[in-house]
């Protein structure tokens, strides 16, 4: 079993990154914001789950975890203020 | 064998995200989102972590990704021309690519640059165990606020949702 390089992982997650700050600045749907968001956030969990593999204590998989926590939570309350505020767009038509 | 699987992992994550940069159909982006959690799992695998695989592939593909769908059904607005009502729009594209390639080569220059010696311990077994234990012990105090920060979201998100009268 070879070891794929820590560079590999850096060039992918840097890729996500990038990728997921440009649907940001591009779309204009809020859903579509919201899914940049989520790559951006994966690319960095990336980058911890990499580098966890030099750590006996397994930090980088523990703090994956929590970012993983927020993000989910996150998400959550953006598609309620989504709904939300179709909502009241639609009764001001 | 591990560097095949790694370099098609790869590519289904780096195609499927630039797929979801190009399309303009939401419910086409949101398939596409499907393709990347999948290879960021298979990702988490090769790069040892699989709790944090198993627990992505779980919280996103079967979670977050539902939770979008539902979004998109309730906030999809009744067709009358019949036109596409899932296109979104853009804004003008040259400026931010300008700025994301910049950002893209800027951190691959970093990379090319920085020679950290990091060494690699080669380690086959499985981290769950490890993990629930410092979880429950090192960790235990973020752990618990960690269950009342998703208590607080769950109540707020159900709280803005609700038809005010």
């Amino acid at each position: 079993m070879n070891e794929i390089p820590l560079e590999a992982f850096w060039l992918i997650s840097a890729f996500l990154f990038t990728i997921g700050f440009a649907i940001i600045l591009i779309k204009k749907n809020t859903l579509f914001i919201l899914m940049g968001i989520e790559l951006m956030l994966g690319a960095a969990n990336l980058n911890f789950a990499a580098f966890n593999r030099g750590d006996t204590e397994q930090q980088g998989i523990i703090y994956g975890l929590f970012v993983l926590v927020v993000g989910v939570c996150e998400m959550a309350i953006a598609l309620a203020i989504i709904i939300q505020t179709f909502r009241s767009a639609k009764l001001r038509e | 064998m591990n560097n095949i699987v790694f370099i098609f992992l790869a590519i289904l994550t780096c195609g499927s995200a630039l797929g979801m940069l190009i399309t303009k159909n939401l419910l086409h982006a949101v398939l596409m989102m499907f393709l990347v959690m999948f290879g960021l799992a298979g990702l988490f695998v090769m790069a040892k972590a699989d709790v944090l695989a198993v627990s992505h592939l779980m919280i996103y593909v079967g979670g977050a990704m539902i939770l979008i769908l539902f979004g998109i059904m309730l906030t999809s607005k009744r067709d009358i021309l019949g036109k596409n009502l899932l296109k979104v729009e853009e804004n003008s594209k040259l400026f931010p690519l300008l700025i994301c390639v910049a950002i893209c080569f800027g951190w691959f220059q970093l990379i090319n640059l920085s020679k950290i010696g990091f060494e690699l311990i080669p380690d086959d077994q499985s981290k769950l165990k490890q993990v629930g234990f410092l979880l429950t012990t090192q960790y235990s105090f973020v752990f618990e606020w960690v269950g009342v920060f998703l208590l607080i979201a769950l109540v707020g998100s159900t709280f803005i949702a609700k038809k005010d009268e």
